[in-house]
Parts: C-alpha cells; sequence; structure tokens
C-alpha cells in the first residue's frame, strides 16, 4: 500500500520502501496467505480422514463376513461363537425413530418456522428464539435422563390414559376444522341460498356426530392400551422430535425469509388472507429450503446417540406389527455405543468391525443427505436471487 | 369457500403456528422443570443424623461435640429397638423348631429393613462397603424405607392379561403375638428421634468427590472433568477455527477448491457425534498413540473436531458482520491487508466470535458420544492437570448416562443423579445464556 511517493519532509525509514524490503512482505504475504490456506485445508484433511479411518476397520467385517448377512438378517449374537451380525432390525430400529421422530417435529417445525417469520410481532419474536435455542443447547444426555426416569416410567404407568389425551387434544381441533371446510366444499356449489343454509347446517351436524364419534372410539381404544415398556421408540420419537426441531425451526425460518416481500404483497393484494398467501405462494417458493432443514432436522435425529441408548429398550428385533411404535427397538448409534466396550477387547475380531461397519453406514447416509440439502439450499438461493 | 370460513382457516393456521411454539416452550419446561425441582433436591434436603455423621468420618466437616451428642440422644431411642430385638432373638430360642424357622425367615427381613433404615445394628460385622455403613442420610429416603420396615410388599399375579400389582401387608400382622409386634409402632413413633431430621444445605455435593460410587458425596471430580475436556477442546478448536474463518471470509476465492472446502466444513457439521468417539478411537488412540488408552487429550482433540464447524461458521458470520466502512476506512490509511484484518476487522468482530466460541464450549460439555470411547471413565477421582495426557477422567455427561443406566443401585441414588444434570444443565445453560445477552449487544451496539 505504503508507495514510492513518500513526502520530503518525514523521510523516516518507516516510510521507505526497498525492493529487499517488498520482496519480503511478499514472501511474509503468500507465507501468510498459505499458513491460513493450510488451516482451512485441515478441515477437509479431517473429514477425509474420518472416511478414511471408519472405512479401514469397517471393510474387514466385510471382508470376513460378507454383504448379505449384514443387511437382511435379524439375528444379532455378535458374543455368540460363531457370532451373528444380522443388522437388518437396528438398521430398522434407527429408520423407525428417525421416520417417527421426524412426523412429530416437521409439521411442528415448519408451523412454527412460518409463525416466527410471518405471523408473530418482532418483540414476541425476541423472546421466542432464545427458547428454541435453548432447547437446542440442552445436552442430549439431559433428554436422554427426562427420557428414562421422568417419561418411561410415566408411559408405563399412565400409558393408554396418555395416549388417549394426546389424541383427544392433538386431533379434536383439526377434525372441528376439517368438518367446517368441508361443510363448506360440499355445499358450496348449491345456488339457492336458502337450501344451501339447510344443507350446510345438516352436514355440520351429521359430520359432526360422526367425528364426535370418532374420537371417542378411538379415545377409548386407545385407553384401553397397556404399555409393556416404557422404554421403548414412541419415548425416543418424541424426545428426538424435541431435538430435531430446533434445526428444523431455524433452518426453515431462514429459507422462509429468504422469500422476497414482494411475493407476500403481491398475493396480499390478489385478496389472500395471510393462511392461503403462506401455503400457496411463500411455502412452494421456499419448499426446496424447508425440505433441507427437514434433512439436516431428521439426520440429527438419525445420528443421536444417548437418547436412544438411554431409552429405547435396546432389543434388537423388528416390532411386531412393524409399525408398532410401543415397542422396545434398538439402533445403529445405540449399538455402536454400547457393544464398543466389550468388542474393543477383542480388535480384530468380526465383533470389532461390525460396528465400524454402523459408522460407516451412518457416515455414508449423513454424508449423502448433507450433499444434498447443501445443493438444494444453493439451488434455492440462485433461483430466488437470479429471478 | 366462503369469507367466513376462509376467515377461520386463516385464524386456525396462526393458532396453530402459535402453538406449535408454545409446544416447543412447553417441552423445555416439561424437561427442564423436573431436573431443576429433583437437582435442587441433591444439595438442599433434610437430612439426618446419619448424613452427618458421614461427613464427619468421611470428609472431616462438622462440630464433632454437637455429632457427639445429637448421636448420644439418638441412641438413647435406638437403644430399645435394640433391646427389642434381643427379647425377640431369646424369644426366637424357646420356640417350636416349625414357628421358629417361619418367624427366623420374616425377622432376617425386618432386620434387613432396620439396617436400611438405621445404618449396622449391634452385633453386625463391620460392613465392607461405605454404603452399608450408615442408615439413611435423606429423610425422605428414611420415610420410604420405614414403608419397608412397616410393609412387606407383594405381587398379585392372579390376573395372567395384565401385568402384575403391587400390595402390601402389614409387618406387624405377621409378628402378631410376640414381642417383636412392639417395634413397628415403636419405630413409626420414634422414627424422628431416631434420625433427627433437620434442613441441610449440602454444598460439599459440588465440592467433594463421591464415596462408595456416588452413593455419598459429591460430584466435584466430574465437573472438573467436564471442564477439563471443554477447555481443552476449545484450545485446540479455537484458535484454528477463527484463523479458518479469516481465510474464508477474507482470502478465499470462489471455484472449486473453496466450495470443496465448503462442503467438507458442512460434512463434518452433520458428522454423527458417535462416529467422531470412533474416529477418536480409531485415529488419536489407536493410531497415533496419543496416549495408552482413554485420556483427556484424546477427548478434548476429539471433542474439538466436533465443534471446529461450529466456530469456523460462527466466527465467519461475526467477520462479515463488521461493517464495510471499517475496512474501508483502514485501508484508505494506508495499512495493509493483513494489518486491517488484525487490528480492526477482528477485535470488531471478536464479541461475535467469543458467542460463537461460547455456544460451542457449552456443547463440547454437554456432549456425551465423543467421549465414551476415548476419555470417559465412570468411576475415579478428580485427576491433576498433569495427568491429563495420561489418564482418562470422569465427566458429567458420561456418569449421568452409568449412574442412571449401568450403575448396581440407579434407583437408590437418584438424587445425585438428578444433581448431575443439573449441574451439567445449569453450565450449558449459563453459557449459552451469556451467548445470548451478548450478542443482544453486540447488535444494539452495530446498530448504534
Amino acid at each position: 500500500m505504503a508507495d514510492e511517493s513518500v513526502g520530503e519532509r518525514n523521510r523516516s525509514n518507516a516510510f521507505v520502501v526497498t525492493a529487499r524490503k517488498r520482496t519480503l512482505q511478499k514472501v511474509a504475504k503468500t507465507a501468510g496467505e498459505g499458513m491460513l490456506f493450510s488451516v482451512a485445508f485441515f478441515v477437509a484433511v479431517i473429514v477425509l480422514f474420518i472416511f478414511y479411518f471408519v472405512a479401514r476397520d469397517a471393510i474387514p467385517f466385510f471382508q470376513i463376513r460378507g454383504f448379505s448377512e449384514f443387511f437382511t438378517s435379524t439375528n444379532w449374537y455378535p458374543a455368540d461363537e460363531p457370532g451373528e451380525f444380522g443388522a437388518l432390525a437396528i438398521i430398522y430400529g434407527s429408520l423407525m425413530v428417525t421416520l417417527g421422530s421426524a412426523m412429530i417435529a416437521v409439521p411442528m417445525g415448519v408451523a412454527a418456522a412460518i409463525c416466527l417469520s410471518d405471523i408473530l410481532p418482532f418483540s414476541i419474536r425476541q423472546y421466542a428464539k432464545p427458547v428454541i435455542e435453548m432447547l437446542a443447547a440442552i445436552p442430549s444426555v439431559a433428554f436422554g435422563f427426562f427420557a428414562l426416569v421422568v417419561l418411561a416410567p410415566l408411559m408405563q404407568d399412565h400409558g393408554g390414559p396418555m395416549l388417549m389425551w394426546g389424541w383427544w387434544i392433538l386431533v379434536s381441533p383439526f377434525l372441528l376444522l376439517s368438518v367446517i371446510v368441508i361443510a363448506d366444499l360440499l355445499t358450496a356449489n348449491i345456488k339457492d341460498e336458502k337450501r344451501r343454509q339447510q344443507r350446510h347446517w345438516m352436514l355440520l351436524i351429521a359430520l359432526g356426530l360422526f367425528s364426535i364419534f370418532l374420537l371417542f372410539k378411538v379415545g377409548s381404544v386407545l385407553n384401553g392400551i397397556q404399555i409393556l415398556t416404557g422404554t421403548n421408540a414412541l419415548n425416543v420419537s418424541i424426545i428426538l422430535s424435541f431435538m430435531a426441531l430446533p434445526t428444523i425451526v431455524s433452518v426453515s425460518e431462514d429459507a422462509l425469509q429468504a422469500v422476497g416481500r414482494d411475493i407476500r404483497e403481491g398475493s396480499y393484494a390478489l385478496g389472500a388472507t395471510r393462511a392461503e398467501t403462506i401455503i400457496k405462494t411463500i411455502l412452494p417458493a421456499a419448499s426446496s429450503g424447508i425440505l433441507a432443514a427437514v434433512i439436516l432436522g431428521i439426520m440429527r435425529a438419525l445420528g443421536e446417540t444417548m437418547v436412544v441408548w438411554m431409552a429405547s429398550g435396546n432389543s434388537s428385533h423388528i416390532p411386531e406389527p412393524w409399525f408398532n411404535y410401543l415397542e422396545a427397538i434398538r439402533t445403529l448409534t445405540a449399538t455402536i455405543a454400547g457393544d464398543m466396550g466389550e468388542a474393543d477387547q477383542v480388535t480384530g475380531s468380526a465383533r470389532f468391525h461390525v460396528l465400524f461397519a454402523m459408522g460407516l453406514l451412518l457416515l455414508i447416509i449423513s454424508f449423502i443427505s448433507n450433499l444434498v440439502s447443501e445443493r438444494i439450499v444453493v439451488r434455492q438461493r440462485k433461483i430466488l436471487s437470479g429471478q | 369457500m366462503n369469507i367466513g370460513t376462509r376467515k377461520i382457516l386463516d385464524r386456525s393456521f396462526t393458532a396453530v403456528g402459535i402453538g406449535s411454539i408454545v409446544v416447543m416452550a412447553l417441552a423445555l419446561m416439561i424437561v427442564v422443570v423436573p431436573i431443576v425441582y429433583n437437582g435442587i433436591g441433591a444439595v438442599f434436603f433434610t437430612g439426618t443424623v446419619e448424613h452427618r455423621k458421614m461427613l464427619h468420618a468421611e470428609f472431616r466437616r462438622g462440630d464433632s461435640q454437637y455429632l457427639s451428642s445429637e448421636v448420644a440422644s439418638s441412641n438413647r431411642y435406638r437403644a430399645k429397638v435394640y433391646d427389642m430385638l434381643t427379647g425377640f432373638e431369646a424369644e426366637l430360642e424357646t420356640m417350636a423348631p416349625e414357628k421358629k424357622a417361619e418367624y427366623q425367615a420374616k425377622y432376617s427381613q425386618v432386620r434387613t429393613a432396620l439396617q436400611a433404615l438405621l445404618g449396622p445394628l449391634p452385633g453386625d460385622p463391620e460392613p465392607m462397603l461405605t454404603r452399608f455403613k450408615y442408615g439413611q442420610t435423606r429423610w425422605e429416603k428414611a420415610e420410604e424405607k420405614l414403608h419397608d420396615l412397616l410393609y412387606e410388599s407383594k405381587w398379585d399375579n392372579t390376573n395372567p392379561n395384565v401385568m402384575g400389582k403391587e400390595y402390601f401387608v402389614s409387618r406387624a400382622i405377621g409378628f402378631e403375638g410376640t414381642s417383636l409386634a412392639r417395634l413397628f409402632p415403636y419405630v413409626k413413633d420414634n422414627l424422628e428421634n431416631m434420625l433427627l431430621p433437620e434442613f441441610t444445605f449440602y454444598w460439599g455435593f459440588i465440592t467433594d468427590s463421591s464415596v462408595d460410587s456416588h452413593f455419598f458425596g459429591g460430584i466435584w471430580p466430574e465437573i472438573q472433568g467436564t471442564f477439563f475436556l471443554a477447555i481443552g477442546a476449545m484450545l485446540f478448536a479455537f484458535p484454528l477455527g477463527v484463523v479458518a474463518a479469516v481465510y474464508f471470509t477474507e482470502y478465499a476465492k470462489p471455484g472449486f477448491l473453496n466450495s470443496m472446502l465448503r462442503s467438507a466444513n458442512s460434512t463434518l457439521a452433520g458428522v454423527p457425534s458417535i462416529v467422531f468417539g470412533m474416529f477418536g478411537l480409531a485415529f488419536f488412540i489407536n493410531t497415533m498413540k496419543v496416549s495408552e488408552s482413554k485420556s483427556v487429550i484424546a477427548g478434548a482433540l476429539t471433542l474439538a473436531i466436533m465443534i471446529l464447524p461450529t466456530i469456523i461458521r460462527a466466527a465467519e458470520e461475526a467477520i462479515l458482520a463488521v461493517p464495510k466502512t471499517y475496512r474501508e476506512a483502514s485501508l484508505s490509511l494506508g495499512s495493509t491487508k493483513w494489518n486491517t484484518i488484525a487490528t480492526v476487522i477482528l477485535p470488531a468482530a471478536l464479541p461475535g466470535i467469543l458467542t460463537g466460541g461460547v455456544i460451542s464450549l457449552g456443547r463440547a460439555a454437554g456432549e456425551t458420544a465423543p467421549i465414551i470411547f476415548t476419555a470417559a471413565v465412570s468411576v475415579g477421582s478428580a485427576i491433576g492437570l498433569a495427568d491429563v495426557f495420561s489418564s482418562p477422567t470422569p465427566a458429567l455427561s458420561w456418569n449421568i448416562y452409568n449412574l442412571a443406566s449401568e450403575h448396581e443401585a440407579a434407583t437408590q441414588i437418584r438424587h445425585v443423579q438428578y444433581g448431575m444434570v443439573l449441574a451439567l444443565v445449569t453450565i450449558v445453560l449459563l453459557l449459552n445464556l451469556s451467548a445470548i445477552v451478548l450478542r443482544a449487544r453486540i447488535s444494539k451496539k452495530l446498530k448504534g
């Protein structure tokens, strides 16, 4: 920066740039930049190392036992002589809790993100954001402890009533809403105002009675359910959804914010209500960003260890029937965490390497879903800024 | 659709959004409230004379004169219990053999229940484990044990279709007609005189080490281990992260290499935490041999890799948030790019960078999975600073798991577990709270 022209009067050595000094500066600059680059490159090296070292210990397993048993058998007896290493039930357990937590966390998370970005005034938003951050900050082992010590006994002792109240509280507002909407839609085409009104009321009453019947019938069935073990897939799914929520909310809120004001205002100008604006214009525009948020959120649930280890029951079998969330299950992460202590003694055996095979599976899934979500975000940004 | 329905839909849509935020806040409450409520019980509780005896014997704490007067007064009431026991033992000898065998079994149950309540009875051999040397140290536990003494628990399995139901039978009825029948009402009426409950503030829960795998004592080794691990991780990750962020924001040129590095960063952020643990085991311990087996340094390095992407991202955001005018002013004054970064941009971005650092510190403190194979042991005393390169350490996060799931008497030491969870949650939430406050002040400052 300091160039040749230095004033005659303050000709101090500090401002004189000799050729030698300039080379030195250049060398220092290149060296400094090289150092910075090497530190940034270090991150890439770590990622490569993680892949290499997990794969290095995972490949021997497939050499010893082949692929088919791991992915198709449900017999998991690693400690036997000879051991059986069928991980299908474990992979299924992982998928089950991931799906379960996604079913709770995705609708709630997207609704909360919409609320934060479009509905709540700024003053309230200020307080809502720290709540979400706190939820994200609570250590997973604290959630696991809660699931094991508080939620599991509650479920075991009062499972049926809890399910019934959950059903009533969650479903009755939506049922009421759908009754109103269906009655409205079915009568919308009738021209005669008086007849339409009549039909409308009749439909409302009929549908209302039917939905009340449905509520009570399903509620009483749920009330009769006795949960045999509190450490089950449902418990874990609920807790994991709490943990996935902050990610889903913050990433999809970013996606919603990225949709410009002009789109919103255009929709309002056409006479749409706020709900219609959000559902019909903003959500489609932000859909890819929300998809990325969902992927990141469910990855958090899939990769979570402590909660599932403590509260999933760790029993390696596919539930009966396959969608029964009230049975104990076992997941990949919990298996790695739980078996490594014993398998560590027998380094080199299939029992040790199978855990790394599971780790590799997790790593590959997380890598692919990360890449996909990243591509999606980049593409959305391009589309939104390009047009 | 008519306008009324559209309005209802709009309102209910808003309600769903607000409802889900309320549910999230409730979820936070539901998780935190029992932890706080029960966790405080680890420090503030109604302690019995057994607690004070334990403190005096294990930690040399408390007024020994006052304690011995307390012990004397409680022993006055206990003496009657012991007399009744010896009386009944003598009575047993005189009974017919089959009746004696029947009572003997019941009597040994009574003795066990009394031992749990009051500590070793006269004539018992000196117990090997510290946990059997004292009676109940906490009053609410003593009340539970009193119930165990007064009632025998039985299971009703008559209906094979439902789970067995527990029901209780009074032991006093079982001893009807013998001299021991008087024992039960006596213990029930005089338990307070025998245990002398009084409100206790046990600050040692934070600073003591544990006695007999957490039956008594505190959690200092775990707290210290957590600090060692978290701060060790920061020592590695923070400088690296800030330097990498400077590179990404100031020097990186868009291109294949740069996008690859960014992908690497987000991949690292998405790696499941247990995989970090496996990597730490396979790389730091089995390959690099940073230590013989588990050690604090291996755990700290593993945690450092885990929090690196978070720090990089936070530092990048903080650097990008520095107004452009700062940079331009500095450059126009003739300083070099490097000089501008070191003296203008980094100081201005420092609070933001620190915020990210503090949040990552909390994450490192709370994370369990990466340290399972690399640093954590279940039982152990606090280690010195010199041992971090060679020895593993107990840590809050790991010991919560261990005590809650693998401890042989997990249900008896729930208060210790709750206390540990509360300590961990407090550390993490305080760090996060300070980050939130810090950030609020920055945004105020940047707005001017």
